[in-house]
């Protein structure tokens, strides 16, 4: 469940400060003896193995499972053993076998609402930020109007209005957060936009059109990436939780979500690995990204 | 024995091996104005924070003295330098973003007066409007209730020159008071240094890139090059013989005009030999040591190769 | 100050317009045909249309949105196809519960995330720092019905140390005479100190679920505010003319780190109002949130709408709070600009 969005913008603090002397030291640090990556970021290379797995699981792992749908009733909710690491559930299902499926689908899922997301909002942000005038102005009121509200809840009320396959599901969280990109996007643009290669591209006589995309765009979109790895993180949350709540993907198919929603009964009653598994997967993929985008320097904050 | 006595100060990144100080060292005596003149980049303001144990994290004193009035304060274990406000304190170079923006200015000196002259609140505040009428501050009661943004830049650091009075230290440090402000301010601030000067007999390190300064407040003046000493002595001998080549660069900078608060980017602070080597007219091969500082004249010392070879009688290729 | 605070207000409402807005063309245009989606699929011919007359949903949209708009005005936020009462009436009634546990799981935050996010700074690039943005990655990539689902088997089930999921109280226990419709507190001014702590054990679980996820950010924002206010010039003044650490730390540094701290509070605040259907939902707590997931169960359009509105506008409001406390505690703003002689 993502706690992240727009901090409202508070009359900013001076910084009249001038680099002065301290200007020496910054040159030095760059001079400086350069750690190797494990000793600078560790937590970007922890990030990326655990991704990296996921990835190889959500490739390889339903090929070498059990069938997830097979329902073996004599056999329900047995807690975890050498056959069934996760257990089984009320169905007598191999929980494991459901989760390695699931992560094909929420992690397929949770990149794909991350790049869309990007690439729809980057656009329009390069319009908005090229473009300027009423505009920017329009697109700006529009998206501080989506970003009033938590993500969660707007990505809840438009699956509610569209319906919930997998498709729906995945269109409304990314609409949720194309805002992300547009400011981000924008923010870049306006600061490319004063640079000389773009007053060069114009003088070369390129239409506006073509130099906002094929000069600025490309330049504007460094932010973007960064912040895409984070987003994916909290898109699987999203989606989850939208699951969860029985209002996104539907059981059975096999979503990390749906499972912990159909697990949840069961805590009442002591069996604990139904629903805590997958829950902790989606933990685990969220914290990976996290680490990921919060290295790479990821806005938390956007 | 002087006020103040700084030698082998060396500073470096943590986890490098770059040295941003190498083996500086200087002295203050009472009464006395020192100068520590250099380019931006030299690390003037380094050696003042590391003097003062103020060094950024990330920073750190690998090793060296400072010795107040005798005494030691370079815990030579931990690195670090235990002083009090009350021996030595310093003012900055840009006077609004070193106060406090959320207290009154006012409350900003007394809290000091209160730590360090052990005073209390009522009594704090009354000294603390004096000393702001002190620093020549009109209409000192009611500037004492405002914040900071509401005062201009020459009200602020006199300010911060209040504050830095309230500790009454032996030492005051000023690192480049003058440079974000007025012309005409900055003479006003000149003569109130001077004149607490004369009164207490504080010693005063004056740091700068401006040569005009060092000549209207020092008494004795210390180059700095890339971290290292380049050349010290009295104000006198450096103004009319200087020996080092860089110092005569500096002086020729001043009579072509050219504007030294540029940023050089050509220190190389790998070098183990003299930093300024790579720029210097005079440079042979001697200079990949790091130079000894050698007297040249009564209260005259130079680090350079040239004159060190002379002080032996070595041969040396003409350059007087 | 006034001029700062009036332009804030104009733009918050012209925010809730907005989402009003957004909120009529996701719920009535949207949908193919929104009377089919709120009749649900198994719906015959005849109620279609009865909804679609009920609704209006054959006028022209202006006029649609001319009714819309003129309700809203009137506070009422239209009729629940559920329970067939009035939206309004009904939010209005479970929100009390939602606050109540919004407070505390924020107050719960704030005390977890403000000190360690204060140490953290202090000793930033030690263990301890290290440790303290561990526990904020994890807490950002917390899902919510996880932890809660956690909790419960651990604290529940397994220790029995606080009640399973029901209400807000024991199911024979009588709720305290509504003054503030806190429980904990009404019951505290009633006298009735055994419903109180009954009250506090069944608030325990989804606080702490909240709170602990809602420190996360809160840390992060300490945090970052601390290192910034440390780093400053003005705190290595205050340091060279020998204001003890502690000093520094808390006057210097917290005070002036304050600032961004309260916005994020606020902000985290106004997440809660959403984002806590799935804490309501999992421990079947009756505030609006559970409220909200009833409707979205079976297809109340009606109701998901008023409960999105309100958590709109109280957000805003909320933000307006907020930016009046900050331009109250920031000096710069309150006193402008006057050059003293």
């Amino acid at each position: 469940m993502s706690m992240t969005g727009p901090l409202p913008g508070g009359p900013g603090a001076e910084n009249p400060h001038e680099p002065g002397d301290d200007f020496a030291v910054t040159e030095l640090s760059a001079q400086a003896v350069r750690l190797p990556l494990w000793r600078r970021k560790p937590l970007l290379i922890v990030g990326a193995v655990i991704l990296a797995a996921y990835v190889v699981l959500a490739i390889v792992g339903p090929f070498v499972v059990d069938d997830p749908r097979a329902t073996d009733p004599a056999n329900f909710l047995q807690s975890p053993s050498a056959d069934n690491l996760f257990g089984t559930d009320k169905f007598g299902r191999d929980v494991f076998a459901r989760a390695v499926h699931a992560t094909r689908l929420d992690i397929s899922v949770g990149l794909i609402i991350a790049v869309s997301a990007m690439i729809l909002g980057s656009v329009i942000g390069v319009v908005s930020g090229y473009f300027g005038g009423w505009v920017d102005e329009t697109l700006m009121r529009f998206t501080d109007i989506i970003l009033a509200f938590p993500g969660f809840v707007l990505a809840l009320v438009l699956v509610a209005a569209i319906g919930n396959s997998t498709l729906n599901v995945t269109i409304a969280v990314t609409v949720a957060y194309i805002p992300y990109f547009i400011r981000l996007t924008r923010a870049q643009v306006l600061a490319e936009r004063e640079l000389e290669y773009v007053d060069g591209a114009r003088l070369a006589g390129n239409g506006p059109w073509r130099i906002a995309f094929r000069h600025v765009m490309p330049n504007s979109l460094g932010p973007s990436f960064v912040q895409a790895t984070l987003v994916a993180g909290w898109a699987i949350l999203t989606v989850a939780g939208l699951a969860f709540l029985g209002v996104g993907i539907r059981p059975p198919t096999a979503e990390w979500g749906v499972m912990v929603a159909e697990g949840a009964p069961d805590i009442i009653t002591g069996q604990w690995w139904t629903a805590l598994f997958p829950g902790g997967m989606i933990v685990l993929a969220a914290m990976a990204f996290q680490f990921i985008g919060d290295e790479l320097g990821a806005e938390e904050f956007v | 024995m002087s006020l103040l006595d700084v030698t082998g100060l060396t500073v470096g990144i943590r986890h490098s091996p770059l040295d941003i100080l190498r083996d500086v060292e200087f002295s203050v005596e009472r009464g006395e104005v020192v100068g520590l003149v250099g380019e931006s980049g030299s690390g003037k303001t380094m050696a003042s924070l590391a003097i003062m144990g103020l060094l950024p994290p990330g920073i750190e004193l690998r090793s060296g003295s400072v010795r107040i009035d005798g005494t030691e304060y370079v815990d030579q274990e931990s690195g670090r330098v235990r002083r009090t406000a009350g021996q030595m304190t310093m003012i900055f170079q840009h006077p609004r973003a070193a106060l406090n923006p959320t207290m009154r200015v006012g409350r900003q000196i007394s809290r000091v007066l209160e730590l360090n002259q052990d005073l209390h609140r009522g009594a704090a505040r009354e000294e603390a409007i004096g000393m702001l009428a002190r620093v020549g501050i009109p209409g000192a009661a009611r500037v004492a209730r405002a914040f900071p943004h509401q005062l201009s830049g020459g009200m602020c650091q006199r300010v911060m020159i209040a504050m830095a009075l309230a500790c009454k230290p032996e030492v005051l440090i000023a690192d480049e008071p003058t440079t974000a402000l007025d012309v005409t301010i900055q003479a006003q601030i000149f003569d109130l240094i001077n004149e607490l000067v004369d009164e207490t007999g504080t010693g005063v390190l004056f740091i700068t890139h401006d040569l005009g300064a060092i000549a209207e407040m020092c008494d004795r003046v210390t180059v700095l090059y890339g971290g290292q000493v380049m050349e010290q002595g009295s104000l006198r001998a450096l103004f009319t013989e200087p020996r080092h080549p860089y110092t005569r660069f500096l002086f020729e900078a001043v009579e072509r005009e050219v504007d030294l608060r540029v940023e050089e980017r050509g220190v190389n602070f790998a070098l183990t030999g003299c930093r300024f080597g790579h720029r210097c007219p005079s440079a042979h091969p001697a200079c990949v040591e790091f130079p000894p500082l050698v007297e040249v004249g009564p209260d005259h010392r130079s680090a350079c190769f040239l004159h060190a070879e002379a002080a032996t009688g070595g041969v040396v290729d003409g350059s007087a | 100050m006034l001029r700062y605070l009036g332009k804030r207000l104009l733009v918050s409402v012209a925010t809730v317009l907005g989402i009003v807005i957004v909120v009529f063309f996701i719920v009535r245009v949207l949908p193919g045909d929104a009377a089919l989606v709120r009749a649900g699929p198994y719906a015959t011919e005849e109620k279609v249309e009865e909804i679609r007359e009920a609704y209006g949903f054959s006028d022209p949209i202006l006029v649609q949105f001319r009714d819309y708009m003129g309700s809203i005005l009137r506070g009422d936020l239209g009729t629940s196809i559920r329970t067939n009462g009035s939206v309004t009436e009904e939010l209005l009634e479970r929100l009390p519960a939602s606050l109540e546990l919004a407070f505390y799981a924020v107050l719960l935050a704030a005390l977890i995330g403000i000190p360690i996010g204060i140490v953290a700074a202090a000793r930033k690039g030690t263990w301890v720092d290290a440790g303290a943005r561990v526990f904020a990655v994890l807490g950002s990539s917390m899902a919510l019905f996880w932890l809660g689902l956690l909790l419960l088997y651990f604290l529940f089930y397994r220790l029995r140390w606080f009640p399973g999921p029901i209400d807000r109280l024991a199911i024979g226990t009588e709720p305290p005479g509504t003054i503030t419709g806190f429980y904990t507190i009404d019951a505290a001014l009633r006298g009735q100190f055994g419903v109180m702590i009954e009250a506090f054990h069944y608030l325990a679980l989804p606080v702490l679920t909240l709170g602990l996820v809602l420190a996360a950010p809160i840390l992060k924002m300490v945090r970052a505010s601390m290192i910034d206010a440390l780093e400053s010039e003005h705190v290595r003044t205050a340091r060279a003319v020998g204001v003890p650490g502690r000093q520094v730390l808390f006057r210097d540094g917290f005070r002036n780190a304050l600032l961004p701290v309260t916005t994020a509070i606020g902000i985290v605040f106004g997440y809660m109002l959403g984002g806590n259907i799935i804490v309501e939902f999992l421990f079947a707590w009756p505030g609006v949130g559970r409220y909200a997931y009833s409707a979205i169960q079976v297809n109340d359009l009606e109701a998901l709408q008023g409960f999105v509105i309100m958590v709109g506008v109280l957000y805003l409001t909320l933000n307006v709070v907020i930016d009046v406390v900050y331009a109250w505690i920031d000096p710069r703003i309150r006193l402008g600009k006057k050059v003293q002689a």
